[in-house]
């Protein structure tokens, strides 16, 4: 009791604190935008938010003139959640005050039509990951990791081809996960794995990319991949992907404009390892290669400060690959729907409602899933390179089918980042 | 070796040529856009810069202000430089486009002369390099002051108080074009804003702004996208853009700058002018099309009215609710009014002063 009064006078400050500052770092230090310049609230991306993006973090319609890292202050920028949660599941209620995460981004331009991103998640011990405790090593609360390295070679052909080289979220996705107001809710087909298979849909992929878009509002963008995420390759087949869009009316689907697409891969998996072939950069030599694939489609439709995403994706891995049964291929759906609105001055008050499901074929129905969540976050002010919100998210997830396992999540966070 | 090792050994072996022969075609590092300015932070308006051959001083700016306002240099002596870029209009003219001579209406509005010291490239199209050049166009063009240059030069060459101010600020017996030029350009260089509301807030005077001036600013520098490329000191970037303005009524298409660079990607751009004062001159774009501010902000929350195969990528449908559209208006209506005198007080020279 005592916890939750010092937690709501906690609460309470945070919203004495006065609407104005002043601020500092990566793309709005830079330039001394507000965030909202290309968010439509942070981390979601707007219409002109997008654009740069595809532009290779070089502001689009602008061409020459942008500073290069070496002439602007350093392009670092950290991010940071921090908060409590409230778990009700099969096995008892807990709560407890944690960090959600933490990350540290660079990016810039290198030079004209060259720039680069980096995304690194240092390892966090404490708290730990489980109730094992930090103590083992083996037990951290966030994995150290390189999320995102890559380079962007933009405007190869302007706008029409632009590359990038690395490890980076893939243009397959049709909404981030990695720049979503949902902190606490993943994209659940997006998270879903089958059985025993190492390709995940929502993983940071390493290969090479080339996107562009046309003045109809076509925009493409087609990769080769390892498709395993940060573990080494053990095949010598890569994975393709495409995805397509069109936007119709003036924007870019992102905020303004209605969008649909489709999105496709197609990928090999060794359906053996024989484990004695290991090149000097890790890969393990695997045999019997067998297919599987992802596509589905989506649509992006928005009205005011309302936007309503749609998504629905089939997947097949081959039966080479179905770990339950080699007789048939492992298939699957699933999907999402999500409403988001923007409210206030200069959208300081969002709020998301997201239904997701996933449908797994009737022999693995103990890992169909349906989730619900409902959000609202609060930002703090308006300013340029430092974002403070408070964030509340509750989550409803189900999973299995005949012995239904109900989970309820409650959070309230803070997720800032400058 | 395996037939994709092979292929491996081919692309390096043939890489090197392909880079080769791209390294040709690449300019040097110098020569790249990416070291002129890009962005910059909207901040109070530094120092102007004056180029080595037009050295400001009090008595050619004297002379530079007097044939400013002087309507002897238009053919039939009934326009002066002031006529279209009036200070008491904001440095412009009540629009939408501008009046020369026998009524003759131009096509474009008038740009302001104010802060126009800070810009790359003068008039709308970017045509004359510098304030200098610019100086001398409207002179000789037959729909603004309809004279020739040679007219104009020896009407002035016959005005004894000229002759005798010129000889003492150029040291010279015979007036000449660039002498003309320049005096005005060094006038027009002291026309700049150093103190508005804008100014002194981001110097420190948090009451220099209204609190819904304040959420404007917010606005502008961001959910608004304006210091996309109303950006630095005197907001704007200097460049241009097409904004998707819809055509004359006549239907005639201006071709904007394109009609200098013969770059398709111009087509219909337009160079972006500063909001400094903007308050002060209605109405807006390049055709005077937008009667209000608040119709400006309408335009571009719609992401500009047409949508052509130059429409800049920066136009986007901004989503502005009510409050932030009227908070907008609220920051360029009084904030970026400039309040110091050599912009903002400005009255012709009495006809007493006036060179005889």
């Amino acid at each position: 009791m005592l916890r939750i009064k010092w937690f709501l006078i906690l609460l309470a400050s945070l919203f004495l604190i006065p609407g104005e500052g002043s601020a500092i770092p990566a793309f709005a230090k830079k330039y001394g935008f507000n965030c909202n310049m290309c968010h439509t609230a942070f981390a979601k991306l707007n219409d002109f938010g997008q654009r740069y993006r595809d532009n290779g973090y070089q502001i689009p319609g602008q061409a020459g003139g942008e500073k290069s890292i070496f002439e602007t202050p350093p392009p670092i920028a950290l991010r940071a959640m921090t908060g409590v949660t409230l778990y009700d599941g099969p096995d008892g209620t807990t709560s407890g005050f944690n960090i959600f995460g933490f990350d540290l981004l660079a990016a810039g331009v290198l030079h004209k039509d060259i720039s680069f991103l980096l995304i690194y998640t240092p390892r966090i011990d404490e708290p730990a990951g489980s109730w094992q405790g930090p103590e083992n090593s083996a037990n951290p609360g966030q994995m150290g990791a390189l999320e995102a390295v890559n380079l962007v070679f933009s405007n190869v052909i302007q706008d029409v081809l632009n590359l990038r080289v690395g490890k980076f979220e893939p243009g397959y996705h049709p909404f981030s996960s990695k720049r979503k107001y949902q902190l606490f809710t993943p994209y659940e087909v997006y998270a879903f794995t089958a059985p025993f298979q190492s390709y995940n849909f929502d993983d940071n992929q390493i290969g090479v990319e080339a996107s562009g878009h046309f003045r109809s509002g076509l925009k493409y963008s087609l990769g080769l991949l390892n498709g395993t995420g940060a573990n080494p390759d053990n095949n010598t087949a890569k994975d393709l992907y495409g995805a397509l869009s069109q936007t119709f009316g003036k924007g870019d689907g992102q905020s303004a404009g209605q969008r649909i697409g489709l999105f496709g891969y197609y990928g090999w998996q060794p359906a053996k390892i024989t484990g004695n072939l290991i090149a000097p950069t890790g890969e393990t030599a695997g045999s019997d290669n067998a297919a599987f694939y992802r596509f589905g489609v989506d649509a992006s439709l928005n009205w005011q400060t309302l936007n309503l995403q749609a998504l629905y994706m089939l997947g097949q891995d081959d039966k080479k690959l179905n770990a339950l049964d080699h007789t048939q291929a492992f298939k699957y759906s699933g999907g999402l729907v999500q409403l988001d609105w923007a409210g206030l001055a200069n959208n300081r008050l969002v709020a998301s409602a997201l239904y997701n499901w996933v449908k797994p074929p009737d022999y693995n129905l103990i890992n169909k899933v349906n989730t619900i969540a409902l959000l609202t976050r609060y930002y703090l002010g308006d300013w340029s390179a430092v974002n403070v919100s408070l964030h509340a998210e509750f989550q409803h997830r189900q999973t299995g089918e005949l012995r239904k396992v109900k989970e309820n999540l409650g959070a309230l966070a803070l997720d800032f980042a400058f | 070796m395996t037939r994709s090792m092979w292929l491996v050994v081919c692309i390096f072996l043939i890489l090197p040529v392909l880079l080769l022969a791209q390294e040709q075609a690449i300019p040097p590092l110098t020569a790249l856009n990416i070291h002129i300015p890009g962005p910059q932070k909207i901040a109070p308006l530094p120092p102007v810069v004056v180029p080595p051959d037009n050295p400001q001083t009090a008595l050619k700016i004297q002379l530079g202000k007097q044939l400013y306002f002087d309507t002897r240099l238009s053919q039939d002596n009934t326009i002066s430089c002031a006529s279209c870029h009036n200070p008491a209009l904001g440095w412009s003219d009540e629009g939408p486009t501008s009046l020369g001579i026998n009524g003759q209406r131009g096509g474009r509005r008038a740009p302001p002369v104010s802060n126009a010291a800070y810009l790359p490239l003068q008039f709308w199209d970017g045509r004359a390099p510098s304030l200098e050049e610019q100086a001398k166009g409207p002179i000789a063009n037959p729909v603004e002051m309809g004279n020739t240059h040679e007219v104009m030069i020896r009407t002035v060459d016959h005005i004894p108080g000229y002759v005798e101010e010129f000889k003492t600020v150029f040291g010279t017996d015979h007036i000449t074009l660039d002498q003309i030029a320049q005096a005005i350009a060094a006038y027009e260089r002291t026309v700049v804003t150093t103190d508005s509301p804008f100014d002194r807030y981001v110097r420190g005077d948090d009451g220099a702004l209204t609190p819904l001036e304040k959420e404007g600013l917010a606005v502008f520098n961001g959910k608004g996208h304006c210091t996309a490329c109303h950006w630095g000191g005197n907001f704007s970037d200097g460049r241009f853009h097409n904004l998707g303005v819809k055509p004359s009524a006549s239907g005639k298409e201006d071709l904007g700058r394109y009609e200098i660079s013969k770059n398709e990607q111009d087509k219909g751009a337009f160079k972006t002018p500063t909001v400094r004062d903007a308050a002060r001159r209605p109405p807006y774009l390049h055709d005077g099309s937008e009667k209000s501010l608040e119709s400006l902000v309408e335009f571009y929350n719609r992401g500009g009215d047409v949508r052509s195969a130059t429409l800049d990528p920066l136009l986007v449908p901004l989503g502005l609710t009510q409050h932030e559209k009227k908070a907008l208006v609220a920051f360029m209506a009084r904030a970026m009014n400039s309040t110091n005198p050599e912009v903002a007080a400005v009255k012709p020279p009495a006809a007493a002063e006036m060179p005889k």
